[in-house]
């Protein structure tokens, strides 16, 4: 009982929640801050991302005639609560070792493409043309980036399962406890390729631009995202902010967690530093500097490099 | 609450185009208007959006032709409440170099209110940020937020 209460609390305020939340808004800020610096441009103050929300749920909600009603409501509650309950699992080292007694890197390998699947599903109840384009490029694209993502996950639990003797080791506080003592995997000459493709990963799974086609506005008009407005599209934007939050955090579990020292909250800041670090290259720099690709050449990019890159590091692991 | 909101939102309008039959001219001026680094649009924490549901801001250029005019109007109310309309370019406002053409129903203000005129042809990137910083306050007066 004690157990469903702190981990409702952890999903409440800490790490998930409230906190999540907040560095989700503030990431989303600097990205767009940062990106129209790299454009040369002056770019929005840092805020924008809350006036945004603020902004949508002010105004009205239409709903499409044709549209199936519930699920067409129930699509952006579905990927943010997703998200949400995603935020508790990340461990924080030093301060939080995330909700290891329900979920490990297979529940989060499991809860991670809900918002997808919450867009897909969006997109299939607004009965929109443009909807169902968006819906058939989502579903290609999340083929494409979940099976580098499942081979880096692999990778990694089989590098830290072989020195604990387990085979596999799925446990997040496990593997950031073998990284303490064995260094970072990010580092590790073996597990490099997987980072890579990690990194490649993570433009894809949160649809920015070389890889935002299921959304793209110039030619689907927003597809999936068309037919919403006001409060629901302020969820989506939220759920989507907090997929932010949940993939750098994993990210930086995987392969740079660490602490500075002893003091709780210097090792929350340097928790934040080091998502933002993986933000910073992982996404605005690439986003502010490229061009969209095309849902055919977006697919073979996946298929050729980030699922190559992470069975390398699968079959070394696994080998040596 | 509500009223904090209101005071919130003002600051990110969206900006939807709708091009009525435009020579493409003004058009190109608006995304010069966002995209070079000397105007960017995106320091008034404005976005272009792709759905007219996102929309806050509409940007209509063009003289309206007959052919486009039902889908102008369709997609214009398809915008959620409230809404603020400006005119991008002569051709909106009197017709410009199309007025009494055959082809044209234009003025647009006959079939939807404009709130804001940016006459043109094109309109210089200045003359339209300050349309969207004018459509701003008319925005914060059809929330009641400045007399008015």
């Amino acid at each position: 009982m004690l157990d469903t209460i702190l981990a409702i609390l952890h999903m409440l305020i800490f790490p998930g929640g409230i906190f999540a939340l907040a560095v989700a808004l503030l990431f989303k800020g600097l990205d767009r801050r940062i990106a129209a610096r790299v454009q040369r441009r002056v770019g929005p103050p840092l805020i924008q991302p809350v006036l945004d929300i603020a902004k949508l749920l002010t105004k009205e909600t239409l709903i499409p005639k044709t549209a199936h009603r519930t699920a067409f409501i129930m699509a952006p509650v579905l990927g943010f609560t997703g998200m949400a309950v995603c935020a508790a699992f990340i461990p924080v080292s030093g301060v939080f070792d995330g909700l290891t007694n329900m979920g490990d890197l297979l529940v989060l390998f499991y809860l991670l493409p809900i918002p997808a699947i919450a867009l897909m599903l969006g997109a299939a109840a607004s009965s929109s043309t443009f909807g169902s384009v968006g819906f058939s490029r989502e579903m290609l694209m999340m083929l494409a980036y979940e099976v580098p993502l499942l081979a880096v996950m692999l990778a990694v639990a089989m590098l830290v399962g072989k020195s604990t003797g387990a085979g596999a080791e799925f446990s997040l506080a496990n593997i950031i406890a073998f990284q303490e003592s064995n260094g970072q995997l990010g580092f590790n000459p073996v597990m490099i390729p997987a980072m890579v493709a990690y990194l490649i990963f993570l433009p894809g799974t949160l649809g920015v631009v070389p890889f935002d086609i299921p959304e793209a506005e110039t030619e689907v008009l927003e597809g999936p995202l068309l037919e919403y407005g006001g409060p629901l599209l302020a969820l989506y934007h939220v759920g989507s902010a907090l997929k932010t939050f949940v993939v750098l955090g994993l990210g930086v579990a995987l392969f740079f967690p660490g602490t500075l020292c002893d003091f709780a909250p210097v090792n929350l800041v340097w928790f934040v530093v080091k998502c933002f670090l993986l933000m910073l290259v992982a996404v605005t720099v690439v986003r502010a500097s490229t061009g969209r690709f095309r849902i055919d050449q977006a697919f073979w990019f996946y298929v050729k490099f980030p699922t190559v890159l992470s069975l390398i590091s699968l079959v070394l692991v696994w080998w040596m | 609450m509500s009223d904090i909101l209101n005071k919130l939102s003002v600051r990110s309008p969206w900006l939807f185009r709708i091009n009525a039959g435009s020579c493409n001219g003004c058009d190109v001026e608006l995304a010069t208007t966002a995209c070079i680094p000397r105007y960017d649009v995106e320091r008034f924490g404005c976005r272009y959006c792709g759905s007219p549901r996102h929309a806050d801001i509409v940007l209509i250029t063009g003289p309206l032709t007959a052919r486009v005019k039902d889908k102008v109007l369709k997609v214009w109310d398809e915008i959620p409440n409230p809404k603020v309309t400006v005119a991008v370019g002569i051709c909106p406002i009197s017709g410009g170099v199309f007025r009494e053409g055959y082809s044209i129903v234009g003025p647009i203000d006959r079939y939807i209110p404009v709130d804001v005129n940016v006459p043109g042809c094109p309109p210089r990137p200045q003359a339209i940020l300050e349309g969207v910083v004018l459509a701003k306050q008319i925005w914060m007066k059809k929330l009641g937020l400045v007399e008015g």
